[in-house]
């Protein structure tokens, strides 16, 4: 059974009265352990799509199963419980609370588990292992390049080991070089720790990366590529 | 609790803004307490009298005075047991400013009446041999630094008086044994300000000493029964409620002061709110983030609300705390009608509940909105 069953979906929004589709019966699935990447052009509604596989928002109409679950059918407040276990976002302008250092962005997830503190050092430090980023603990985001806070971002959202990653133009705001770090860091995540990770980006080196493309024309998916992983 | 840290972490955000909203929530809740204070300082007054005392004045107010051919009318009523009558004599110390209570009174009856009055023996005696004698308070006798012996010279105030200034002697330093005696007073013979007033023979009310509590209504209802339809009708009623009219008499400050707490909340509410709504319009995106880590609305409702509490308890520590230190007898050190006013504990754990309540209702909006919040709408937003 596919992790990811996406079926017919579609999204509308209502502006003054006339809707706006946005996602147009689009059907995906994707294999645990898969790496998607999702290009297509500005408008196209990757982040939408993307933000329905969040649980974020809603679909107009259409099922979305992920694991065992239809999550369009979950309640607001469950919505929000599933998010914390199984999802992991990493949104392009890594929002970091500025106010928390590195360590305590990564922990935030976790205050909402039942973990004790000792825990959550073990959780947070492990992650920040991973990323690279075990020194820096204590920098607040300020303090760190833009390639280090997206790693932040990346650390905050494996921490609770969640069943899906999923990142919206991950790199769209890195120079070449920090973009390079994370892509690999995103491939590694994929690979050793078998994570599975939905990626939309504009960046074709970005979407070399990924082990499966998908492209989304005017809320449509028009072609499939299958990249050598 | 964990998110303990969270929320004082997002106050310190804006220092300023959280240190504005702080004070602002401190000043209001030291105003609180303070006119609180006052507001005790009068009461304690109509608390503390006695119930076998009751005071007949003329009806329409305290300021118009009545013959005191009334007494042996008033002397003749079943229940009454003694009598003594006094006036307000409204003189200026020096300088307008210098404001404290003096009363005209016959004073062998009213020291018998109101026992209350603690003076020595030597200066009792002194004081009722002097015809220009006066006793003050102790509390009066620091803040101006009147000792035994001293003149006090008074400028008439109320023109029924005449226009020559009043020589007094002080012949005693009075203490206060009970609230319906303030030490912040001064009293004198009323034979010497009846010399040189206009009209002769005027009391501003009368004190009546009455054999049983219980008759009080009956008593003072036989007494107003005696002017009744004269020019000179009374209104009789107990010290106490005489104690509040007197108040009134300075305007209904209750009322006022009341007011003007209750103007000092609604505005700190007003700035509390809004610095907090204008604080969440600037997090929105970070709330978004926290959504979508999974933070249910429920959690980022508590947390705003909470910071907003949080904002405005440390608000109301300061702002009682200050309270306490300054207005208290010790510090003030300048009484001058009011008997001894101090923010006691009382006031203090009322203006930290005003601050409470101003928190959460603060919080309310700020709050709701932020859990409202559409998480891709928010999101879209910032980027
Ligand atoms: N809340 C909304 N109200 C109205 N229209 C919306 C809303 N959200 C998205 N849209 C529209 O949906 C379309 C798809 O948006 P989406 O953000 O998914 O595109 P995208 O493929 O991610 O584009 P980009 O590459 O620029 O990020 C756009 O035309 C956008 O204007
Ligand atoms: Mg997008």
């Amino acid at each position: 059974m596919a992790l990811i069953d996406l079926r017919d979906v579609t999204k509308s929004y209502r502006r003054d009265q006339i809707e706006i589709p946005v996602l147009d019966g689009v059907t995906i699935t994707v294999d645990g352990g898969d790496f998607l990447g999702l290009m297509g052009p500005s408008g196209s509604g990757k982040s939408t799509l993307l933000n329905l596989l969040a649980g974020i928002d809603r679909p107009t109409r259409g099922s979305i199963r992920i694991g065992e679950v239809e999550i369009s059918r979950l309640s607001e407040r469950a919505l929000a419980g599933w998010r914390a276990r199984h999802i992991g976002f990493i949104f392009q302008l890594y929002n970091l609370i500025p106010v928390l250092t590195a360590f305590e962005n990564v922990e935030l997830p976790l205050l909402l588990t039942s973990l004790s503190k000792k825990q959550r050092r073990d959780h947070v430090m492990t992650a920040l292992g991973i990323v690279g980023l075990g020194d820096r603990e204590k920098h607040y985001p300020r303090q760190l390049s833009g390639g280090q806070e997206q790693r932040v971002a990346i650390a905050r959202a494996i921490v609770t080991d969640p069943t899906l990653l999923l990142a919206d133009e991950p790199t769209g705001d890195l120079d070449a070089k920090s973009a390079g770090e994370v892509l690999t860091l995103l491939q590694r995540l994929n690979q050793e720790f078998k994570k599975t990770i939905v990626m939309v980006t504009h960046d074709p080196h970005a979407a070399e990366r990924a082990a499966r493309l998908l492209h989304l024309e005017k809320g449509t998916l028009v072609e499939q590529v299958k990249v050598g992983a | 609790m964990k998110f303990i840290g969270l929320i004082l972490k997002s106050a310190r955000r804006s220092k300023r803004r959280t240190l504005l909203t702080v004070i602002s929530v401190a000043i209001a809740v030291f105003l609180f307490a303070a006119l609180r204070a006052v507001l005790d300082g009068f009461n304690a007054g109509a608390e503390g009298s006695s119930s076998t005392r009751i005071v007949t004045q003329r009806s329409t107010s305290l300021i118009f005075s009545m013959p005191t051919s009334h007494a042996e009318q008033i002397r003749n009523t079943p229940g009454v047991q003694d009598l003594t009558w006094a006036s307000w004599f409204g003189g200026i110390y020096k300088d307008p400013r210098n404001f404290f209570a003096q009363f005209a009174i016959e004073p062998e009856s009213y020291l018998r009446i109101y026992p209350e009055i603690l003076l020595t023996p030597d200066e009792r005696k002194a004081f009722l041999d002097d015809r220009t004698g006066c006793i003050v308070g102790d509390g009066l006798a620091k803040v101006y630094g009147f000792k035994i012996g001293d003149k006090i010279t008074l400028k008439v105030g109320i023109p029924t008086y005449g226009r020559q200034d009043f020589d007094f002697n002080v012949r005693g330093i009075y203490r206060s044994g009970g609230g319906s005696v303030d030490n912040q007073s001064m009293w004198f013979h009323w034979k010497y300000a009846d010399e040189r007033s206009v009209v002769k023979g005027q009391a501003g009310w009368y004190v009546m000493q009455i054999a049983n509590p219980d008759h009080a209504a009956q008593v003072s209802a036989a007494i107003d029964q005696k002017f009744a339809n004269s020019p000179y009708e009374t209104k009789t009623e107990t010290e106490r409620a005489f104690q509040s009219s007197f108040v009134s008499m300075f305007g209904n400050l209750n009322l006022l002061l009341g007011s003007i707490g209750i103007a000092v909340v609604i505005t700190t509410l007003f700035v509390a709110g809004n610095t907090m709504a204008m604080s969440v319009r600037e997090r929105t995106t970070e709330i978004a983030v926290m959504r979508t880590l999974g933070f249910p609305s429920s959690t980022i409702f508590l947390l705003i609300a909470g910071e907003g509490l949080m904002m405005a308890i440390l608000g109301g520590v300061v702002g009682a705390g200050l309270a306490r230190a300054i207005v208290n007898p010790e510090f003030l050190n300048a009484g001058t009608f009011i008997p001894a006013v101090g923010v006691n504990g009382a006031n203090m754990i009322t203006g930290l509940g005003l601050s409470v309540l101003i928190g959460l209702l603060a919080g309310l909006i700020p709050a709701t909105m932020a859990s409202r919040l559409k998480i891709v709408d928010a999101l879209r937003r910032a980027a």
